[in-house]
């Protein structure tokens, strides 16, 4: 071999195109097209009587189907929560911000959601909050529908209330 | 060859195949599946020691997709899991395996995956190198395409032999409740479809098509528990070929040869006319007689053994799952469950598999309605 050429190619470009469109599914479009009259379903485990929310067609759980859709609150309890100083893909949120595991009043399992409108050294296990929503008009039957939680003022749930949701 | 233990097929669910599922996600349609296979067995999740899937992330468009699989698969509390990003029945394969090093006496195996979200030639034209091959836009049909005539060359097959080969296929899928397509038709009529990549007409290709698929495996001692007439896996092998396409010899299938040789020599057999029904994962007429030549028979007419009595992948070919719906349908045919499109008297048969390219992998399962070993 001579001497390799004074340019070598170094690296080869290559810009995967691979483009998705994720079926809803019956359960999840009947899930998202209620948020846009600001209502959440879950699905109700036929074992156990656990609401699922976003619902699930069956309990990863009990193994069992969960048909019947319920509506729950748009009320509920932060069960968990962190303080977040790193930007998030494809959201524009002022930093830091709260992630929160919210609870739902009347749902077995916690959604994820920012929290807002309160400092986040305010934010609290147990803390009730509610959801606020997209303006009327503007909600696409997307689970960004829900802007954010907010607190409510209420008193805070004691652990107790919660702790078999965490 | 020394003593293995006995494992038997003892359970098979199958979604029909359709192109498009518009109504559940992969997860939502293997659940009715799982639930079915157990239903079958007469068991509920508990008496599953190991499970495994087999799927593609780049299908899923997620990365770990097959963790979503979980939910689904009764695996609480905690099982034994595993995953292989291949056609579900290299799964199976994996299972045996686990089975065979005492780890587990049943498993459970899956393959899912919604074809229809993404786009299959892109994706699988990803699979080859990025430097000479998928820069061309090489994909699937593609390089079958160039497989197809590189067999024919050599053979001397001409266009109504692969339309005669697509034709007996058809009529077979119309008894099948599980095919997509189940509309016979002729040669005739299929050697006037149109060309998709010369030397393969539209009428001698599968449509894309989805599916969920759940097979259960079971040990002797419980096996028996499971599955009134449970098939015995008497041989199996795989094999795989090289990457490099042009290193190849496409008009043949030298991996498919060899894994059969072993596969029947595991069973104690000599040759794969000793069986009464082969499955074979050939998704066109040409594969099909690559295969059929690799196994030792005549590549073409009416055998016995009976070749694909399913409609075999031509009317049907839900990706990551074709190969283990081959041996699905082994097990449906030597357990008296194959219905309209049964084989008399059928005691012997092999499910085959394919991944990759122009058939680069090749599986071979050798199955009987006796036990291989004492």
């Amino acid at each position: 071999m001579t001497e390799p050429p004074k340019e070598p190619v170094k690296y080869v470009d290559a810009n995967l195109y691979l483009p998705y469109r994720y079926t809803a599914g019956d359960c999840r479009a009947r899930f998202l097209h209620a948020l846009k009259d600001k209502r959440i379903l879950g699905s109700r485990c036929s074992k156990t009587g656990k609401v699922f929310v976003p619902p699930l067609v069956s309990s990863p759980e009990s193994f069992a189907p969960c048909d019947e859709l319920v509506e729950v609150s748009d009320r509920g309890v932060i069960t968990t929560f962190c303080i977040v100083n790193i930007p998030v893909i494809g959201r524009d949120l002022q930093l830091p911000y709260v992630a929160a595991s919210v609870a739902l009043d009347g749902a077995a399992l916690s959604i994820f959601s920012a929290i807002q409108e309160c400092k986040p050294e305010e934010v609290r296990m147990g803390m009730r909050v509610e959801a606020v929503w997209k303006p009327d008009g503007e909600r696409q039957g997307s689970f960004e529908d829900i802007l954010y939680f907010r607190p409510t003022g209420e008193p805070d749930a004691p652990l107790e209330s919660f702790v078999h949701r965490l | 060859m020394s003593e293995l233990r006995n494992v038997a097929v003892v359970g098979f669910a199958q979604a029909p195949i359709v192109a498009c599922d518009a109504h559940r996600t992969a997860t939502e349609m293997l659940y009715p599946q799982v639930k079915r296979a157990l239903a079958e067995c007469g068991v509920e999740r508990e008496a599953i020691d190991y499970q495994t899937a087999g799927s593609a992330d780049y299908i899923d468009g997620r990365p770990f997709g097959f963790v979503a699989a979980l939910d689904v698969m009764g695996a609480w509390p905690p099982k034994q899991d595993s995953h292989l990003e291949m056609d579900a029945a290299f799964a199976a394969y994996y299972a045996w395996i686990r089975i065979q090093a005492g780890e587990c006496d049943t498993a459970m195996v899956v393959g899912y995956g919604k074809v229809s979200e993404g786009q299959p030639e892109r994706i699988l034209n990803l699979q080859l190198d990025p430097y000479y091959q998928a820069p061309l836009g090489l994909g699937p049909m593609t390089t079958a395409a160039l497989q197809a005539s590189a067999y024919m060359a050599r053979s001397g097959t001409t266009d109504r032999d692969l339309a005669e080969i697509a034709a007996r296929n058809r009529a077979a899928g119309a008894r099948n409740p599980d095919a997509q397509v189940r509309e016979a038709a002729t040669a005739e009529a299929l050697q006037q479809t149109p060309w998709v990549v010369e030397p393969l007409r539209q009428g001698y290709v599968p449509p894309i098509g989805e599916s969920a698929v759940c097979l259960i495996l079971a040990a002797e001692g419980k096996a028996e528990e499971l599955c009134d007439r449970p098939v015995w896996i008497q041989g199996i092998d795989q094999r795989a070929e090289l990457q490099t396409l042009g290193a190849r010899d496409l008009s043949r299938s030298a991996s498919a040869r060899l894994a059969t040789e072993k596969a029947l020599a595991m069973a104690g057999l000599d040759s794969a006319s000793e069986v009464d029904v082969i499955e074979l994962f050939a998704t066109n007429p040409a594969e099909e007689m690559i295969l059929r030549e690799a196994m030792g028979l005549p590549p073409a007419g009416e055998t016995k053994p009976v070749v694909n009595p399913s409609g075999g992948p031509i009317t049907g070919h839900p990706l990551m799952m074709t190969g283990l719906i081959r041996l699905g349908e082994a097990f449906r045919q030597l357990s008296g469950r194959a219905g309209a499109h049964a084989v008399p008297n059928a005691r012997r048969a092999i499910a085959h598999a394919a991944q990759g390219h122009a058939l680069q992998q090749n599986l071979v399962f050798v199955l009987g309605r006796e036990r291989r070993w004492s």
